[in-house]
């Protein structure tokens, strides 16, 4: 009886795919925004870049910055930034872009919101590939030691968007217009977030800031190991990673009590 | 006597002998009402505005009392007026739709719902919605290289296979999405109102013997349709849904004649 139980038990389990299904959502995902439309690199390279351009004339010009290397400055910051937006509403809207996957096969949705911020993730990373390459133009090599500490706040910054992911694709079940919402605080983010102003006006001026924004403290630190050669501020490091675990379990917590209920409300 | 009538009987008898005794779905008291708001507030907004407004809400009992087992290699026709329940019930069982407290919903093996006009990514050529497909029901990306071929084969598509989806036509959807589950190694296949009259007269055989290969092979099929000579065709079992309530079971010839009688 127990073999029987036992031999069903591996039955109904047959294979583990669970990487290789999130890894194909994410690469369609990612191919989706960026091929199937033809200028989809085009617009995908182009938007940044204007909008890095815009960001550098004006504080430049007008504000007359004294951050050494601005553009640099400018672009890491967006790096994370980016990432952070492109991730979050990649999540608000999965549910429904795979609803069609949702009605016909059971599976453990979770997978959808990995699959999405891997995607990002990827877009990240050609992005950083195209900073890694401006800094060499314009900053001769700017490798520094710190580096080592880039692929800690990078994993941090995936944690905290998967887990805003979860709470945002949660809440999507239930207000239609979450999207309207999560763009005006993604507008109001971008503001808190040290990326076009210096991170010594912020810290002097706004440092609870720190504490409301969980992008902050993540920019910060990427500008340290990334720019300035110097070691991660181990406390907001800490409280970026303490937080961002708090966000991804109060996420997993509400997506799986309410994740059910996506097919029909939706 | 007509071709389809011969095939009629042959199929039956190929049939009838493989259902096994295990239970592979079983419905226990499974009710599903849907809460509909007279004005639904689903937004920041309207809900923030609405705060303190008491909702109206209509109760709409869509399914009563269910309790239904399904056997291991038994195909399973359901049939009912339009909005009678059959799609809820199919959702049920895919785990779409949770049904109401005290219910439970036991599936003892792996499950496909196929139904018209969703189930792939319009965007994503053929090659990358088997993929995809495949891969949510739970086939390593080798087993599905193993069987792409074959799907491909049965679809028809062989030059369509990089084409994005949305380029195809409501036959070529159905083709595909019918290759992929038939191919998925799936236990349990769901068929909501699928064959909407699409498919030719080739596909036809090539589904009608796919759909007996399938029962022979141990799988479970359930499909709901109006197509009323499809059941008495392969059908061991018919189930008559009406308001929600399973109302008649058993031998589809009784059952089809029976549900007849209700519009005369």
């Amino acid at each position: 009886m127990v073999d029987t139980f036992v031999a069903s038990f591996f039955k109904r389990i047959p294979e583990n795919n669970k990487l290789e299904r999130i890894w194909v959502l994410a690469k369609v995902d990612f191919k989706s925004r960026y091929y199937y439309h033809k200028l989809g690199v085009f617009w995908a390279l182009i938007r940044p870049a204007i909008e890095i351009l815009v960001y550098y004339s004006i504080f430049t010009s007008l504000f007359k910055t004294d951050i050494e290397h601005f553009e640099l400055y400018l672009f890491s910051g967006l790096l994370f930034w980016y990432f952070f937006v492109e991730g979050t509403s990649k999540g608000i809207n999965v549910l429904l872009s795979k609803r069609y996957l949702i009605e016909s096969v059971q599976f453990n949705k979770v997978d959808l919101l990995i699959s999405t911020t891997l995607s990002a993730l990827m877009g990240f990373l050609f992005n950083f590939l195209a900073y890694l390459l401006i800094s060499i133009i314009v900053g001769g090599f700017p490798f520094f030691w710190t580096m080592i500490y880039f692929p800690v706040l990078l994993l941090i910054t995936c944690l905290m968007v998967l887990g805003f992911s979860l709470i945002l694709s949660t809440l999507s079940i239930y207000l239609k217009d979450i999207q309207h919402f999560w763009d005006m605080i993604v507008m109001a983010g971008f503001w808190m977030t040290p990326i076009v102003y210096s991170q010594e006006i912020f810290l002097e001026n706004l440092p609870w800031l720190l504490y409301v924004n969980p992008m902050a403290g993540l920019v910060i630190n990427l500008h340290n190991v990334l720019l300035y050669g110097t070691p991660p501020d181990f406390q907001i490091l800490g409280y970026s990673f303490a937080l961002s675990l708090v966000v991804f379990f109060i996420g997993l917590g509400l997506f799986s009590k309410f994740s059910h209920k996506a097919a029909e409300k939706i | 006597m007509n071709f389809k009538s011969v095939q009629a009987s042959i199929s039956n008898a190929d049939i009838s002998t493989e259902v096994s005794e295990e239970t592979i779905i079983r419905l226990t008291d499974i009710n599903k009402t849907f809460y509909v708001a007279e004005k639904q507030y689903d937004s920041i907004m309207e809900k923030a505005l609405n705060l303190f407004k008491p909702q109206k809400q209509k109760e709409i009992k869509a399914l009563t009392e269910i309790n239904l087992e399904i056997k291991r290699g038994e195909f399973l026709g359901v049939i009912g007026k339009n909005g009678s329940g059959k799609s809820t019930l199919l959702k049920i069982m895919t785990g779409a739709f949770p049904p109401d407290k005290g219910g439970k919903v036991e599936i003892n093996g792996r499950l496909i719902r196929l139904s018209l006009g969703i189930g792939f990514d319009a965007n994503l050529t053929a090659r990358e919605n088997i993929y995809v497909n495949g891969s949510i029901i739970g086939l390593t990306f080798k087993k599905i290289g193993q069987k792409f071929d074959d799907i491909i084969e049965f679809a028809d598509l062989r030059s369509f296979v990089d084409t994005p989806v949305k380029f195809f036509s409501s036959g070529m959807v159905t083709r595909l999405a019918f290759a992929i589950a038939i191919h998925a190694e799936a236990d349990i296949l769901l068929l909501d109102e699928f064959f909407g009259g699409v498919g030719d007269e080739d596909f036809r055989l090539k589904s009608d013997k796919a759909f007996k290969d399938f029962i022979k092979n141990d799988k479970t099929i359930i499909l709901v349709t109006h197509n009323l000579s499809e059941l008495k065709t392969y059908a061991h079992r018919v189930i008559h849904i009406q308001e929600g309530e399973i109302v008649d079971s058993g031998d589809p010839e009784k059952v089809i004649q029976n549900y007849l009688n209700n519009f005369s």
